[in-house]
């Protein structure tokens, strides 16, 4: 069986189709994964305890469990505490939370990274605690924190593709469609390889222009 | 040396009495007093371990001393006033006010590496003073100048050499006005050849009569730059005396003594 440009070229226009919504799950995904995993960094980070180990405990627990498990307990289990959630939400909210909290532990990583002599000396100075830590902990934890942040919400748009086990007709699902209908794999899979690899490269670089923009000296 | 007029009226810019401090078992500090009149340079040597850096943390309630006073112009810092005990800490703001006055330099110098080092200096101009960019540009300006670095101003950290990161931290610190500077081993992190220029920059401010208490292994510094020089071993104060009491002839105490002994091998004093 030879390789068929022309079934590319047919499948296409479904196949970005498709995209769209792994697209609408990574960026959700993404705004979830970066707003809860900042307030997970702060929770862990907090000198009250019952925030620390709220936090502790979420982020062993999304770490722990495979997220193609989760995503099927959002799905299967929510609706029997009343939350029958539409596929699509439980796939982004499952994606999101997983991702926040890795996002956490880079983020605390990063801020534990800065020497300590730097808030000392802004506290020497009186600068007081908001100031120090938007002026000069926070800046700097972006900046260290940013090649495996943008790590992170590459795999993001990778994982996205279990959403295809709750129904959701994204990439890979619509690929496994179009597979099952037209008998030609090869192509059509390497034609979504290909457009998850422009997505992610397009993420790639916007974290290659961010880190050229945050570089000092 | 600069020279000074002891007024009785004028009472001294530091004050510490019995001051002590112990980290968990250890005592670092014990039943210290110590006065620093105005435009006086002290000096604290003493082995590693000696508890120098642990007094001067103790200055700007960096460290927390656990008895006794730290008053600056009169003022008890970092506790509030009052027999209650146990003592309580002053509030945050009032915290940040007293340190306002009282510059500090450290051995690793701390800039901001995300900054350049006008910004660095510039900083807490806007942060704690609440002046204006362009006011505190002119007034970090004025700063660098003074450390002679005005050619530095737009360089970050990175790109100075480390006597010039550490000339930065001055101006970051004079630019505030303090009444008093603390020095933390302000060359110890410094390449042999870098060493000098920093010590100028000391000496400069010195003469112009800035109040300084400098921890430091320069024996050099403290014989010719110091008014006074304070030999600390074991966390208590061995000796107050100006330096030609210590370096000019054979010291009383054995333990200055064997201190001692160990630059005079090397041609330092």
């Amino acid at each position: 069986m030879d390789f068929s440009f022309d079934v590319i070229a047919h499948n296409l226009p479904y196949l970005l189709a498709a995209a769209r919504w792994t697209l609408l799950i990574s960026v959700a995904g993404m705004a979830i994964s970066i707003v809860l995993g900042v307030l997970l960094c702060a929770a862990r980070l907090s000198s009250n305890l019952a925030l620390a180990s709220f936090a502790r405990f979420y982020i062993s627990f999304f770490r722990g469990v495979p997220l193609l498990v989760q995503l099927l307990m959002f799905f299967y289990m929510l609706p029997y505490v009343g939350l029958d959630l539409p596929a699509i939400a439980a796939a982004i909210l499952a994606t999101g939370m997983c991702s926040a909290a890795y996002t956490a532990e880079i983020l605390r990583g990063a801020l534990q990274a800065i020497p300590k002599g730097q808030a000392e000396a802004a506290e020497a100075l009186g600068i007081p605690s908001l100031a120090l830590w938007r002026r000069i902990l926070v800046p700097q934890a972006i900046r260290l924190g940013l090649p495996s942040l943008v790590n992170e919400l590459i795999l993001l748009v990778k994982v996205s593709s279990l959403a295809s086990v709750v129904g959701i007709a994204e990439l890979t699902r619509v690929s496994q469609n179009i597979t099952g209908e037209t008998y030609r794999p090869l192509e059509i899979y390497v034609a979504a390889a290909g457009i998850y690899f422009v997505i992610n490269f397009v993420l790639s670089r916007f974290g290659r222009m961010a880190e050229k923009r945050l570089q000092i000296g | 040396m600069n020279t000074k007029t002891p007024s009785a009226a004028t009472e001294a810019l530091i004050s510490v009495r019995n001051m002590s401090k112990s980290f968990k078992d250890f005592e670092a500090l014990r039943d210290i007093t110590l006065d620093v009149n105005r435009s006086e340079v002290v000096c604290l040597i003493g082995p590693s371990g000696s508890g120098k850096s642990t007094l001067l943390r103790c200055l700007n309630f960096l460290e927390a001393y656990d008895t006794g006073e730290v008053r600056l112009e009169g003022e008890l810092i970092g506790w509030q006033e009052g027999t209650a005990q146990p003592r309580r800490r002053v509030a945050a703001g009032t915290l940040r006010r007293q340190r306002q006055h009282i510059g500090m330099v450290f051995q690793q110098f701390n800039l901001w590496p995300h900054l350049t080092a006008l910004e660095n200096v510039a900083e807490a101009l806007i942060q704690v003073k609440g002046l204006g960019k362009k006011a505190a540009q002119d007034a970090a300006m004025a700063a660098l100048t003074k450390v002679h670095l005005s050619d530095k101003a737009q360089n970050h950290p990175a790109n100075l050499s480390g006597g010039q990161q550490q000339r930065v931290a001055i101006a970051r610190a004079i630019a505030m006005e303090p009444r008093v500077m603390l020095f933390d081993e302000p060359t110890s992190a410094l390449d042999p050849e870098l060493v000098g220029e920093v010590l100028t920059v000391m000496k400069e401010m010195a003469a112009e009569g800035m109040t300084m208490v400098v921890v430091t292994h320069e024996m050099g510094f403290a014989a010719h730059v110091a008014d006074r020089v304070a030999f600390l071993d074991k966390g208590r104060l061995v000796t107050l005396a100006p330096p030609a009491d210590i370096f000019g002839r054979e010291p009383d105490d054995p333990r200055v003594r064997s201190f001692l002994q160990t630059y005079r091998e090397r041609n330092v004093v």
